[in-house]
């Protein structure tokens, strides 16, 4: 018996990895949502029309297919409270125990609040977007144009900023520790650059202590009607329920090149929640909260998994290269490798005061190059990025971060 | 089998040219170009391009 904490897409891969090799396996995916799993990527990139089962329209609509009906038992809105890794047993919300063979650990993350709990204050609705019934909640008031305060500038709170402006939205950003949006993946000079693009397309950006001025704790007394309040400030890792089980948790759970969690046999880890060797940094680990990367991950630690019960599989160390999208404002944003531990930048194409014309940027760190991106509201120089993508991974391998 | 992108669900991000780009490119003008046919020896290539969307636009149609 083998149980996957986790229904998003790096535990579906795990299991339809499982399943590649031993069609017949006997899978139990657990998942604390009541929904299969989705593109979580999509709940931010398009509108939805109003409908009276909008949950149930942006949930189909984003649903991930591959893995027929019947080939696995989903428990989904079934919590995994906690875990016995040495007595092999998972204990659920329902109150039940679930024995398993293998383990796979795909249990993600969650977004980092500031104040406990969802719900209202005086002024504000307040969420967080992490899943679809939030997505449904959020896409739900800003239909209705509901003014949206949004607290951080990383990519969920830029696509939702962009998003919300698309439904007419009133949009005010919040970055308290920082200047710009990305500045701490892309640095200050195009975090300056994105702030510019981001405020001519109608958002009021704060930042430093006006944005703290603005950041609510939930105890301002106001008279006038709520606004919607999201935080988008960065996650948490899922662990907590592993905990006691002599795991390694500082940041996820630490894994080796093959995603096997070191201090437990028959127990994998994927996703966002894993940690991993860095393959492009000897000596680092890595945790990454992309898309493909929870693909990647999720797809070898079921061919992990599956050659571990003597089943074929083919098994290879990790080798995710860093490589991710966004578009804000119609503005096509891509960036691959690791700008954040670069020195200096160099622009290769373009202006950084013109965006929308396109720009490519390469990141140094003592003169090399550890990561490029590429700005556009087209894609005039899009043969010259993948080079330059092509080149970086070529090279990547040898650059030492750490 | 052939290559089938979802027009509708496609935002030209273009994370499958930098996967596949022998059969996806984005114009200068941003939007997506697409080659239905693909060789054997690259299918490794068009997996990575289905994965990577973001959007999951990208998929195979048997023919």
């Amino acid at each position: 018996m083998i149980g996957i904490v986790g229904s998003g897409i790096a535990g579906f891969r795990a299991a339809k990895a499982i399943l590649k090799s031993k069609a017949d396996a006997r899978i139990v995916l657990f998942g604390d949502e009541t929904h299969r799993t989705y593109s979580r990527p999509g709940l931010t990139k398009r509108r939805y029309p109003s409908s009276a089962a909008l949950d149930l329209a942006i949930a189909q609509d984003l649903t991930v297919k591959g893995i027929e009906n019947g080939a696995l038992t989903w428990r989904l809105g079934t919590r995994v409270d906690t875990a016995d890794l040495a007595g092999k047993v998972l204990h659920l919300s329902t109150g039940e125990k679930f024995d398993y063979d293998s383990l796979v650990i795909a249990a993600g993350v969650r977004p980092r609040t500031s104040v406990e709990g969802g719900g209202e204050c005086a002024s504000h609705t307040h969420g967080t977007l992490r899943g679809v019934d939030d997505a449904y909640h959020v896409h739900r008031e800003l239909q209705a144009g509901k003014k949206v305060t949004i607290a951080g500038a990383g990519f969920v709170a830029c696509e939702l900023a962009s998003l919300a402006k698309e439904y007419g939205c009133e949009v005010v950003m919040l970055e308290a520790l920082r200047r710009g949006p990305f500045e701490s993946v892309l640095g200050e000079r195009i975090s300056s650059a994105l702030r510019r693009w981001i405020v001519r397309n109608g958002v009021t950006f704060l930042a430093g202590d006006s944005a703290k001025e603005q950041l609510c704790d939930r105890s301002m007394v106001s008279t006038s009607a709520r606004s919607l309040y999201i935080e988008a400030i960065g996650s948490v890792p899922n662990v907590e329920w592993l905990s006691g089980n002599g795991l390694d948790l500082s940041d996820g759970v630490r894994v080796d090149e093959y995603m096997r969690v070191p201090e437990c046999a028959d127990v994998f880890a994927a996703g966002d929640v894993a940690r991993y060797p860095d393959p492009w940094a000897a000596g680092s680990s890595t945790r990454r909260e992309f898309w493909k990367n929870a693909i990647d991950t999720g797809d070898l630690a079921g061919r992990s998994l599956a050659s571990s019960l003597g089943y074929t599989a083919k098994v290879s160390g990790i080798g995710y290269f860093p490589s991710m999208a966004t578009e804000v404002f119609g503005l096509r944003i891509q960036i691959a490798g690791n700008p954040q531990v670069s020195d200096s930048l160099e622009v290769v194409r373009g202006d950084l005061d013109r965006l929308d014309h396109g720009v490519l940027v390469k990141f140094l760190r003592e003169e090399t190059t550890v990561g490029v991106a590429s700005m556009d509201k087209g894609a005039r120089f899009n043969s010259v990025y993948i080079e330059m993508v092509k080149s970086l991974k070529a090279h990547a391998g040898s650059v030492l971060v750490s | 089998m052939k290559i089938v992108v979802d027009r509708v669900k496609c935002q030209n991000h273009g994370q499958c040219a930098i996967s596949a780009p022998a059969n996806f490119e984005l114009g200068a003008d941003g939007e997506l170009h697409y080659r239905e046919s693909f060789d054997e020896g690259s299918i490794d290539d068009i997996e990575d391009a289905i994965d990577s969307c973001p959007v999951q636009a990208v998929s195979f149609e048997s023919r």
